[in-house]
């Protein structure tokens, strides 16, 4: 009864209405009265509820106003997505549904608080999220709060194959390009590809490759070459740093020229003679460093004769020269830029690589045939490899476009487990089950080669150039 | 894979109160929509929104673009220009955010810079000291825009040689710019010499390139 008499006492006050000392005795009947005791009660209730409808409105207005994440969508992957509505400040929420979501391929369960579905189509969306919090009626008009829900395109859709146009280019060359030839008595199979980037935008395949047997020494060529992508003619300079190669050896690759290699060839396998292993390595240098050096004179003069710029035509190069002895195979090899080149023993239990890598610390920073400095860098005479083996089970050349997707990073070009990674996946281990046959026999494996190369991989999307010689 | 972190500076000080800060919005957020249906930027961009006017605020950290939710970019009615102090914590969140190759790591792509301002540095000092630092962390492009009367050039081009003037901010011109932005992130992931620099597109007749 206390309470009730206070509270009276207290609204009299606020209400100027002072109980003089001698009225006391007369106050305290007033207040057991039961009238006015159950019209303070009333009052009492009416007050809570007029704090509780208040501390109700605004909590709605909290939740309404508060920014909702729910998190990006991606067409034809499945998404879910659990709100938790008390790690949001929202806890309040004990309903909630989504308008209009089956449109969008997606259905919430108000149960598990989850956004799940397949999502059909790409935008932005604005969705309304209706909901009730505790202390609302059972019946109450749900309340409405707009969220944004992104779904993202698929990455594979939004690639556009738009063609090269053959007519309006005079550098033009084929999209696709593949090889299967004897070369020696070795196999050599090729596939160069125009990557997504390109093909997106109708832009042209910047990498090249060329190849040749010279039956007359016994030797054979084959080079592959990487335009840069920032590079306006680069699709033109690869092709000229391919072909050069090959014209430079067909005119000075002879009987007379490299007679010296095969009898230095003799002497050390015979273990005779003086600085075998030094006169070597310099015949190694003095002949690809030539045909090297002449390629970057000739996309000099190519650019100097239309009036371009050299850098108009950056490509990386790799090149081997190989032949078949007695005792086994010489392995020649030169490369400027990101490109790899790997020689596999004969039971697959060793990787050799021919060449070491030019990258930089951010991504796509290289080295090209193009760049004058390279010939004169202290660096230049460990651009060269060589290699005396009995056999080998292949030698592969690629461009980045292979390299990034498949090996990632430096190191594991070193590793032969990720070697015998890559040839398990190009023989059928992979998403598409496409598989490569490196048989001789084999008249499909161009196109298997060439077919496997579609491959997909997130943001690996560059030309695809890979030579096997088998 | 191989991420093209992408930076955006802007100035939200007071004098972008009003029209200017809502045409903003609707740029930035016509850009991230058009950059979502690029394949490649869908693929490989990050982007990360620092706003600087008295405090400076790093609203989105670096986040790919298929993750990415622009919130509504706000600014104070009245306030300062503290453009030194959004390049040092811009510098700062960089060097931890991008990743440098190694053998045994991927790098990113050269990241890019876009420093938006109306105005001129309050903080001059910082602003300055601060020029070196941002150029050495090797953006593949530094590129500010200016807009309106009382945006200093000059001051800019202390930062980068790509000075980029609009004579307004108004909704138009800032959808033409930022349009050209997402074409030259667009560019960001092309192999290229070790040291040399991004070429940019060519930007439409409304935008002046300050020579």
């Amino acid at each position: 009864m206390n309470e009730i008499k206070q509270y009276i006492s207290e609204l009299l006050t606020q209400n100027n209405v002072p109980i003089p000392k001698n009225r006391m005795k007369l106050f305290e009947e007033f207040a057991q009265d039961e009238t006015n005791i159950n019209t303070v009660k009333v009052i009492q209730e009416n007050e809570k509820m007029i704090v509780d409808n208040w501390k109700i409105k605004s909590t709605i207005q909290d939740i309404i106003e508060k920014h909702l994440v729910i998190p990006n969508a991606m067409v034809g992957k499945f998404y879910e997505a659990k709100l938790d509505f008390v790690k949001l400040g929202m806890n309040d929420i004990i309903f909630s549904e989504f308008e209009d979501l089956l449109s969008y391929g997606l259905e919430y369960d108000n149960e598990t608080e989850t956004i799940k579905g397949d999502p059909t189509q790409s935008g932005d969306f604005k969705i309304k999220m209706k909901f009730r919090i505790s202390g609302e009626l059972e019946d109450s008009t749900l309340n409405e709060k707009q969220v944004s829900l992104i779904i993202n395109a698929n990455p594979k859709s939004l690639w556009k194959d738009l063609p090269s146009t053959q007519t309006e280019d005079n550098y033009w060359k084929a999209d696709n390009a593949q090889d299967f030839q004897p070369l020696g008595n070795k196999h050599l199979v090729v596939a160069s590809k125009r990557g997504r980037s390109h093909a997106n935008v109708g832009s042209f395949r910047d990498d090249d490759f060329a190849f040749k047997n010279f039956p007359e020494t016994g030797w054979n060529v084959v080079c592959v070459a990487d335009g840069a992508g920032s590079a306006t003619l680069a699709r033109q300079g690869s092709k000229i740093a391919c072909d050069g190669i090959i014209d430079y050896f067909t005119e000075n690759l002879n009987a007379a020229s490299f007679s010296e290699f095969d009898s230095l060839i003799q002497e050390h396998n015979a273990g005779t003679g003086e600085d075998i292993q030094k006169k070597l390595n310099l015949f190694v240098y003095n002949k690809l460093g030539r045909a090297a050096f002449n390629v970057h004179q000739k996309l000099e003069d190519f650019a100097l004769k239309t009036e371009t710029n050299l850098k108009d035509f950056h490509s990386t190069l790799i090149f081997v020269l190989f032949k078949k002895y007695e005792f086994g195979y010489a392995i020649l090899s030169f490369g400027v830029g990101d490109c790899p080149i790997g020689l596999l023993n004969k039971d697959l239990t060793e990787i050799k690589l021919m060449n070491w890598l030019d990258v930089g610390e951010y991504g796509g920073g290289t080295r090209f045939i193009t760049m004058p400095e390279i010939f004169s860098s202290d660096k230049f005479g460990t651009r060269f490899g060589f290699k005396l083996v009995e056999d080998f089970s292949y030698l592969m050349l690629m461009t980045d476009g292979i390299y990034d997707p498949k090996f990632v990073v430096e190191a594991n070009l070193e590793k032969i487990e990720k070697w015998q990674e890559f040839l398990e996946d190009l023989g059928g281990n992979n998403e598409e089950n496409i598989k490569v046959e490196f048989k001789a026999e084999n008249l499909e494996v161009a196109n298997q080669l060439s077919a496997w190369m579609d491959f997909w991989s997130p943001g690996n999307h560059d030309d695809r150039t890979l030579a096997v010689i088998f | 894979m191989r991420r093209l972190p992408v930076y955006f500076l802007l100035d939200t000080s007071g004098s972008m109160y009003g029209e200017p800060i809502q045409a903003l919005n609707n740029a930035l957020s016509g850009m991230i929509n058009t950059l979502r249906m690029d394949a490649q930027a869908l693929d490989s961009l990050w982007i990360s929104i620092v706003t600087f006017d008295r405090e400076v605020k790093e609203i989105v950290p670096l986040t790919e673009l298929a993750a990415f939710q622009l919130p509504e970019i706000t600014c104070p009615q009245s306030g300062p220009t503290h453009t030194g102090r959004a390049l040092e914590m811009l510098y700062q969140k960089a060097k931890t955010d991008i990743i440098k190759g190694s053998p045994t790591q991927k790098g990113d792509w050269k990241p890019l810079l876009f420093l938006f301002t109306d105005g001129k540095p309050n903080d001059l000092q910082l602003y300055r000291e601060m020029i070196p630092q941002i150029k050495s962390l090797n953006f593949g492009a530094i590129i500010c825009c200016a807009a309106g009367k009382l945006a200093d050039d000059s001051l800019l081009k202390e930062l980068t040689d790509t000075v980029i003037h609009l004579d307004n901010a108004d909704s138009a011109t800032l959808k033409q710019f930022f349009k050209w932005v997402s074409e030259t992130i667009e560019q960001g992931n092309k192999s290229q010499g070790t040291g040399e620099t991004i070429a940019l597109p060519p930007p439409p007749s409304e935008i002046n390139i300050v020579i």
